[in-house]
């Protein structure tokens, strides 16, 4: 099968994939990207010794082996780098933080979860960007966490090591004032940097767990409810609920909706971003 | 640097369980959201999540007991779930189905009943129950229905879960339920449809 050509999709097996994808995922691909999607299906399809579309469809459908997961990674860019997606960080600092502001007494902490944090790319960027664009941050105490199941990453995000392209998004000027540069092509974050963010090991699917960070002002969760099967998603949904303040905000990946895994939130549009808040009352149903 | 540090406690000790399905009923809702996230590891909670789904007004609440009733994953669950497929109300609905929806493996065993069900609007609910089961189990529940369905509303809720995951299997039935209903012209072309997706996946699948 190794030299096979790439065989050709239907359009209403196309249409099926995508259907699939929508429900599962929420991710929405158009006709647009089907030459792109043709080639990471047919990776997937060598690699799993599918020899038809419908042989490896059925496979994604029943979840063999986890491949739901495979190809969603095949599908996506996991890469994470620094200022990802940072029109919810232009968010956070125009919109959310006023909002809740406004809503904490004075001399109240505000605290901000970065969850999973894998190596640390996004914590740091939220304290970088809060330092840089919100003209109230001297004004207030503000705590930030990253947590990860991965205590590997973990280390990696208290050290605080990156290549050239973990940097590609940040100006010259924000390297210099943030990071040592501590090789040929990789940097640390400086200390004062690294000792502003805290880290901490959090499985998103165990209660006891994510209760015992506290609750937090403003969530980002990018990129990983995708993963989960059903019964986890609505777990992590709940388990996220509770680690919000009554009014806090949780953001998602671009490819994410809350709405499609669980009604506890209610969406809310600004201009730089579609995110979820917890109400500030219980609802009736 | 205003940003300040503060590293995580560590995790909280087991909670007691002791009156927790008393606290079902308890009138602050954070209380009874977090007695019904707790009863999800006990399998004899489900008559009392049941009860508890029955008269719950918070919406979160209503959420937390549905989410429980899919981790218990049982027979009994899965029924109790079920039984809020025919609610007056949307939201319960919607609910029941999403949580039915997440435990396929156990909805196989009650769907038959379901879609038996004597409310036309829970067997066309129920249809889309088995969107999620593999082709063969879903092409097997599915065609025994439109066999002998006398609502064409029913059987076009399965023909067009069909259409996604039917087998060739589901050829025959379906054809025999297009002769049954000659003056349905929708649910004869959706039939069609069907047919054609469920013999190119035969193709396909055979290689």
């Amino acid at each position: 099968m190794g030299d096979r050509e790439p065989p050709s999709i239907s359009e209403d097996e196309f249409a099926r994939l995508c259907d699939f994808f929508y429900r599962r995922t929420g991710m929405i691909f158009t006709e647009a990207k089907r030459y792109y999607i043709e080639r990471r299906v047919f990776e997937r399809m060598l690699v799993t010794g599918s020899a038809t579309f419908a042989q490896y469809f059925a496979r994604v459908r029943m979840d063999l082996d986890r491949e739901i997961e495979e190809i969603v990674n095949a599908l996506t860019v996991n890469e994470t780098y620094f200022y990802r997606e940072d029109h919810q960080f232009h968010c956070l600092t125009t919109d959310l933080l006023r909002l809740r502001v406004a809503q904490k007494a004075p001399g109240e902490t505000i605290r901000i979860w970065s969850v999973p944090c894998s190596t640390g790319e996004e914590s740091y960027s939220i304290a970088m960007w809060l330092l840089e664009n919100w003209p109230e941050v001297d004004k207030h105490d503000i705590e930030i966490l990253g947590s990860d199941i991965d205590t590997r990453a973990l280390a990696a995000a208290r050290e605080g090591v990156y290549g050239a392209r973990a940097l590609s998004r940040l100006t010259p000027d924000l390297i210099e004032r943030y990071f040592e540069k501590v090789g040929e092509e990789t940097w640390q974050a400086a200390q004062e940097l690294r000792e502003s963010v805290a880290f901490s090991p959090v499985n998103l699917i165990v209660n006891a767990e994510t209760r015992a960070q506290g609750v937090f002002d403003v969530i980002f969760c990018r990129n990983v409810l995708i993963y989960f099967n059903d019964e986890s998603r609505r777990v992590a949904a709940e388990n996220l609920f509770e680690s919000l303040k009554p009014g806090g905000f949780i953001c998602l990946g671009h490819t994410e909706s809350m709405s499609r895994i669980s009604p506890l939130f209610e969406v809310r549009r600004y201009a730089d971003a579609i995110v979820y808040q917890k109400p500030l009352e219980a609802r009736r149903g | 640097m205003p940003l300040i540090r503060r590293d995580s406690p560590g995790a909280s000790p087991p909670r007691p369980e002791g009156d927790t399905i008393a606290q079902l009923s308890d009138a602050n809702p954070d209380t009874r959201w977090k007695a019904a996230r707790v009863l999800g590891k006990h399998a004899d909670a489900v008559p009392a999540l049941a009860t508890a789904l029955q008269v719950e007004t918070s919406s979160q609440v209503r959420e937390a007991i549905f989410t429980s009733l899919l981790l218990i994953r049982s027979d009994a669950s899965a029924r109790a779930a079920a039984e809020f497929v025919r609610s007056e109300d949307a939201a319960l609905r919607s609910g029941a189905l999403d949580a039915l929806a997440a435990m396929p493996e156990v909805v196989e065993r009650i769907l038959p009943g379901l879609l038996q069900d004597p409310d036309s609007d829970v067997r066309i609910l129920s249809c889309d129950l088995a969107r999620t089961m593999p082709g063969e189990v879903a092409t097997r529940l599915l065609s025994g229905l439109l066999q002998a369905e006398a609502e064409p509303n029913v059987c076009g809720a399965a023909v067009e879960v069909l259409a996604e995951v039917g087998t060739a299997e589901a050829i025959a039935p379906l054809r025999a339920c297009k002769a049954r209903f000659p003056g349905e012209a929708f649910l004869g072309f959706a039939i069609d449809d069907a047919i054609e997706r469920a013999g190119a996946g035969r193709l396909d699948m055979n290689g």
